[in-house]
């Protein structure tokens, strides 16, 4: 597998970290036990299109948002997360 | 109190060995040279100012700093991407240092002196792409990576800053800054690359 990485254009597998389900969103203070445990330990098993974190660190050291299908492993779109690249990313 | 000595010395110190290394009895393919004695600065831009760092960077140094894996020369320095909004400043003599380029680039910019945590290594003649071709997944055929290319990539799993400069006797020229604490570990990994194509190993203070 290949990731094309925004900044630094295609690369090997090996210089990128995966860090996983990039869905999940930190609850507001104040969330209830259910919603905080739902984000920390509660993860989609999906057979299909998932959004997921990269980082890049065998190379620009950038976190990337990739869409990649778990199924073919086909990557659809990688896009510099946010705060990444603050000339790219709305800072 | 006890006194101290800081004086600089290279992390290839004990593992560089000059002369002649691998195949004997042939013209040497490859040349290394660790470069000694540089001035490296990392500028980074701060979040929301990469616009204002590209300007005064381009006012600091004459020309457009990279922002995109280029390696740029300047009258004095070259100034190489290291990923998205942040670059190197390699110089040497002490014309580009934490003093000098604070006081244009530190407003939109955080500097990091980098001088004594890089090592930095020149590689080139006849087969110095048929060695690299072992260690790294770049492209680096002519067509793909010309004069001023430049990656921040990995070899052997060790991260690298790797740019094409000038070529010398119509050769190819790579270089290579690798953190200091995996210097030691990579350039045993280069040799034995290399070994088979003749090496000539030296050391220089000049780029
Ligand atoms: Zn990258």
């Amino acid at each position: 597998m290949r990731i094309v990485c925004p900044f630094c254009g295609e690369r090997e597998l090996g210089e990128f970290t995966y860090l996983g389900d990039a869905k999940p969103v930190r609850p507001e203070a104040g969330a209830s036990e259910d919603e905080v445990f739902d984000y920390v330990y509660l993860r989609d098993n999906v057979a299909g299109e998932t959004s997921e974190y990269w980082y890049h660190g065998g190379g620009c050291r950038t976190w990337l948002k990739v869409t990649r299908n778990t199924l073919t492993h086909e990557i659809s779109s990688v896009e510099p997360a946010a705060g990444a690249g603050a000339a790219k990313v709305g800072a | 109190m006890a006194e101290f000595s800081w004086a600089p010395r290279s992390s290839l110190e004990k593992a560089l060995v000059a002369g002649a290394h691998g195949t004997r009895g042939i013209e040497a393919g490859i040349s290394l040279t660790e470069i000694r004695n540089f001035d490296l600065i990392q500028v980074m831009a701060r979040r929301g100012q990469a616009a204002e760092l590209a300007k005064v960077a381009k006012a600091r140094f004459g020309v457009a700093a990279p922002n995109a894996p280029k390696a740029i020369q300047t009258s004095d320095a070259t100034l190489i991407w290291s990923g998205p909004d942040q670059f190197f400043v390699l110089s040497k003599g002490g014309k580009h240092t934490m003093q000098t380029l604070a006081t244009s680039l530190s407003g939109p910019a955080s500097l990091s002196d980098q001088s004594h945590a890089r090592v930095l290594i020149s590689i080139s003649d006849a087969k110095a792409r048929a060695m690299l071709a072992k260690l790294s997944s770049i492209d680096l055929h002519p067509d793909a990576f010309a004069v001023g290319a430049a990656a921040a990539t990995s070899m052997d799993h060790t991260s690298v800053t790797l740019w094409r400069g000038g070529d010398r006797d119509g050769l190819a020229v790579f270089n290579l800054l690798v953190f200091a604490t995996f210097a030691e570990s990579l350039w045993h990994m280069i040799l034995d690359s290399a070994a088979e194509y003749g090496v000539d190993i030296g050391h220089s203070k000049e780029f």
